[in-house]
């Protein structure tokens, strides 16, 4: 894009010296874009491109954040293999995917199909509805929920009314080592089931109709007509959402220093905790950089590959 | 739509019903503990209605809280930074949409990686650089970093917004005599006035709801969902408390979301299938 | 002055050459049809005259002025756009007050020249309304208005009416043109519509994939077409062409294909035809078969399709070599597809192509 081809034949241009090139329309100053996009370049670039730089060299130290580091080279990324912790975190993110991906979109999706048959009325005060729990802060979201999970909480209060009394851990749900990763979980599922239920409906609402009938013509039952026309119909909002709900899951934090900082023990231990740990509680901000260093190539890595997933099943 | 059946249309409403009263419930829940009589070993079960209207639980969380502190940096930081992302983002959709210069694409698509790039990998060098030009703790970090953070994803959405004007409403602009900038202000910004506002929604929202960066480069003067964090953590027996104390941050977003519910609808759908 | 030059002009997108050499030259006071199907650079041209394009060879001017390099806003140039392009946010008189504005005029002076245009236009009443409120055909007068009030050396107009209903078109026709005569601005009016061209031009400048094929007045243009393309293009319905055999005899020419030979006299000056040439025949030359009506023919035909228009009939007959001639007859003939017709040609009246070239060589 830089070089611009230069073009066929040119008779006489009367009055020009140099040969202009071709994209060039006439009288335009060409420089001008570059001061339009001077501002927010400068400060993206400042901030977010030059502290990678940054972050890559800082990765290489072993450094408390006071007195002087001492360069460790890649002994930062070789605690991937090393250190059960970092994996852990990870392992964690995997799971919680289930619940903050998997799970809302196979509902989302379901139930999309499900309604996408009748014509809603009032979808917009729903539509508020089911997008409240993202659009309201998710540390008041978080402090709802450890509400909820609370020994005395309401989940408490309703299994107790229903006999299930004893099933409620000692410390709520969110004190317990086995409970308090999915008690997360099901925080993310309630958070981003909304967004997909609406997004899927969307998408629904503007298949064709035909492509309806014309299964239908053939013969195909509601659980074929999905499979045939919905699910294809929604390939893009699909993969739109797969990599939404993936990268936001990677980079879980808020929720997670509210409800649970990380604990009980390590139970609830993430990448992006981690990072926040190491920079603020341990001093180990050689560490932290290289997690955020990788934490990034992973996102990268899963953006491309779901993308590519995507795209290679639409040629199919 | 299939023609369907009275009781398979019931069903589904009944479905559409339930869902949002989940998705509603803990909300709600919240809302009502917050009137329950305060202090440890009164923590509402969360199925009834509050036995008494306990106001004072705001005023209380208010000032123990340091609500009112912290609703001002939080204030301050959205009302700089919303115009300012807003308006870099205006300047350089239009450039990318409207004009031709060497490496355009190439700083274009420096942008799109931005829209990938989550802050955890640049906090910790950051971290020190703003600790270096000795802004922990004050407003301009919060701001720069916002801004710069969302300049990224408001530059594709404005360039998106410009680029769906016929390309003869800018020619005629440019035949009548008026300057990029002229033409910019004068008849790109009016045509894309929904599109403006929608990212103006989109952005005061995120800054409003911002904490990862509020916790790290602010210890005394917190934003808002920093200030109910630290606040949960302090009284954390204490339910009815801190539920005011959330339904106090909660309310800005959610009356800013109510009135602009339609801007937020199509930011949030359209946004996520354009990205 | 404000005559129009281009000057040997080239334009290329990428691969695609859409002007090959373009050389014209527009008088002033002049209405010039660029007319064309799409493809031919008819657009382009104007689009280069407006600045809105670069030149990638030859040059243009403006009255005395090599604009090549000059931006739109300064080549005293207005243009009308296909699509109005209105601004949508502005009412009817900031529409046209916008580009007045930009050239710092004063209040009193842009007051004076919107209100005289909206006179003439028509639009008075409207000139608080945003064009959201307005009709296509009331879009189409701001739009013109917004040209007017520049008073600029040369109007240019992009297909303005190819968005109205075909009433509304055949009204507009006309006032743009009166208008045009009443302020007496160079004009260069681009259409694909071969009736605007004839109606509206001064001159009209054929087109086909990037080449001018013909410029001249609308008459010559019709009676005189310089070769297949434009002869097949102005006209409606169009001429009908047939490849035949010559043979030269002294004093006339046979013209023989499809088992029909046709007797033509000739000139003994003209010179030497090729062995083959493209007939070509306008429906109104062509009729159904009478003696002694000094025709030319009798030429046999199967009808392949009767249009009745009520005033007239078009017949569609295909010869037995498959060629189309379209012939105009009486609206109350009694002719069915599938019947075998003979028709004839009016003397005079048949236009001779040469096959390769396809420039026109003679008529006879």
């Amino acid at each position: 894009m830089d070089a611009e081809p230069a073009v066929a034949s040119r008779a006489v241009a009367v009055g020009s010296r140099r040969k202009p090139k071709a994209e060039r329309l006439p009288g335009e100053a060409r420089r001008i874009g570059y001061l339009y996009v001077a501002p927010a370049f400068i400060l993206y670039a400042a901030f977010n491109l030059f502290p990678l730089g940054q972050g890559i060299n800082l990765s290489f130290y072993d450094w408390d954040g006071i007195t002087p580091g001492t360069w460790v080279g890649l002994d930062n990324y070789v605690e991937f293999f090393t250190e059960p912790a970092i994996r852990e975190g990870y392992a964690h993110v995997l799971q919680l995917m289930v619940f903050y991906s998997f799970l809302p979109i196979v509902l989302g999706l379901f139930l999309a199909a499900l309604l996408s048959r009748i014509r809603i009325r009032g979808l917009t005060f729903f539509r508020v509805l089911l997008f409240l729990p993202l659009v309201i802060t998710d540390v008041v979201t978080s402090v709802a929920w450890i509400w909820i999970y609370d020994v005395d909480g309401p989940l408490a209060t309703a299994m107790d009314a229903v006999g299930l009394g004893a099933l409620v851990p000692s410390a709520g749900w969110l004190g317990d080592f086995n409970t308090a990763l999915p008690a997360v979980g099901v925080f993310g599922l309630w958070g981003q089931f909304g967004f997909c239920l609406i997004l899927f409906l969307a998408g629904v609402m503007k298949i064709p109709a035909s492509l309806y009938e014309a299964a239908r013509v053939d013969g195909a039952n509601a659980v074929r007509e999905f499979f045939a026309v919905t699910l294809p119909g929604l390939r893009y909002e699909l993969q739109v959402v797969l990599v939404l709900t993936v990268i936001g899951t990677l980079g879980t934090f808020d929720e997670i220093y509210v409800m649970t900082g990380g604990g009980p023990g390590t139970s609830t231990s993430v990448p992006a905790y981690q990072i926040w740990s190491r920079l603020f509680r341990t001093g180990e901000v050689g560490s932290a950089a290289a997690l955020g260093l990788v934490l990034m190539l992973i996102v990268f890595a899963v953006t491309f590959a779901i993308n590519r997933l995507m795209e290679r099943g639409a040629e199919r | 739509m299939t023609p369907t059946t009275r009781p398979q249309i019931t069903m589904n409403y009944v479905l559409l019903i339930v869902v949002s009263a989940i998705a509603v419930y803990p909300l709600v829940g919240v809302l009502f503990a917050s009137f329950y009589p305060s202090g440890p070993g009164t923590s509402p079960s969360g199925f009834g209605l509050p036995p008494s209207l306990e106001w004072r639980n705001y005023l209380t969380a208010w000032e123990q809280g340091g609500f009112a502190d912290s609703f001002t940096t939080s204030v301050i930081v959205a009302a700089v930074m919303v115009p300012a992302s807003v308006i870099l983002s205006i300047l350089g959709g239009y450039a990318f949409a409207t004009m031709r210069f060497p490496g355009s694409k190439a700083i274009f698509y420096l942008f799109i990686l931005g829209l990938i790039i989550p802050t955890e990998a640049t906090i910790v060098p950051l971290y020190y650089d703003v600790q270096a030009l000795g802004l922990i703790d004050t407003y301009w970090a919060l701001i720069i970093l916002e801004v710069s953070g969302e300049v990224a994803f408001g530059i594709f959405w404005m360039r998106a917004a410009f680029l769906s004007a016929p390309p003869s409403l800018l020619e005629a602009a440019r035949i009548d005599g008026a300057s990029s900038w002229g033409a910019l202000w004068g008849i790109m910004v009016p045509f894309a006035k929904p599109a403006i506002l929608t990212l103006t929604v989109l952005v005061f929202a995120d800054s409003w709801n911002e904490f990862f960066l509020a916790l790290v480069f602010t210890i005394n003067h917190p934003t808002a969902p920093a200030g109910l964090a630290s606040f949960s953590g302090r009284f954390t027996t204490d339910i009815a408390l801190v539920s005011a104390g959330a339904v106090i941050v909660a309310l800005p977003i959610v009356i800013v979301f109510i009135i602009f519910q339609r801007e937020f609808m199509r930011g949030m759908l359209t946004g996520a299938v354009k990205g | 002055m404000a005559q129009v030059v281009y000057d040997h002009v080239v334009k290329t997108f990428s691969e695609v050459t859409a002007l090959h050499d373009l050389s014209l030259e527009i008088s002033d006071r002049e209405f010039v049809v660029l007319v064309g199907p799409s493809g031919s650079g008819k657009t382009t041209a104007l689009r280069l005259l407006a600045g809105l394009e670069t030149l990638t060879g030859g040059s243009i001017r403006i009255g005395e002025r090599t604009v090549d390099r000059v931006a739109p806003r300064d080549r005293d140039i207005a243009m009308v756009f296909q699509d109005y392009a209105l601004y949508p946010q502005k009412t009817v008189y900031q529409n046209l007050a916008f580009g007045l504005r930009m050239r710092k005029m004063p209040k009193n002076e842009i007051d004076l020249r919107v209100l005289r245009a909206a006179e003439m236009l028509d639009i008075g009443p409207l000139l608080q309304r945003r064009p959201g409120a307005l009709s296509g055909g009331q879009r189409q007068r701001v739009a013109l208005g917004r040209a007017l009030v520049r008073e600029p050396q040369v109007f240019l107009m992009d297909e303005p009416l190819s968005n109205l209903d075909a009433q509304l078109r055949v009204q507009t026709r006309s006032e743009i043109k009166h208008l045009q005569e009443q302020v007496g601005t160079t004009t260069v009016y681009v259409t694909h519509d071969q009736v605007e061209a004839m109606t509206m031009g001064d001159r009209v400048a054929v087109m086909s994939e990037g080449r001018l094929e013909q410029v001249g007045d609308p008459r010559t243009i019709y009676d005189e077409p310089a070769n297949v393309f434009v002869a097949g293009f102005i006209g409606s319905p169009a001429m009908g062409f047939w490849t035949m055999r010559t043979e030269r005899t002294p004093g006339a020419l046979g013209l023989i294909a499809d088992g029909t030979a046709l007797e033509v006299a000739i000139d003994p000056g003209v010179p030497e035809l090729p062995s083959e040439v493209v007939v070509g025949v306008r429906p109104e030359h062509a009729l159904i078969w009478r003696e002694n009506a000094g025709l030319v023919g009798p030429v046999e035909g199967r009808v392949s399709y009767v249009e009745m228009l009520g005033r007239e009939t078009f017949i569609g007959i295909e010869t037995a070599g498959e060629a189309h001639i379209t012939v105009r007859a009486e609206p109350d003939v009694a002719v069915r597809p599938g019947e075998r017709v003979p028709f004839g040609f009016e003397p005079g009246r048949l236009h001779l192509f040469d096959p390769t070239t396809e420039r026109s060589i003679a008529r006879l």
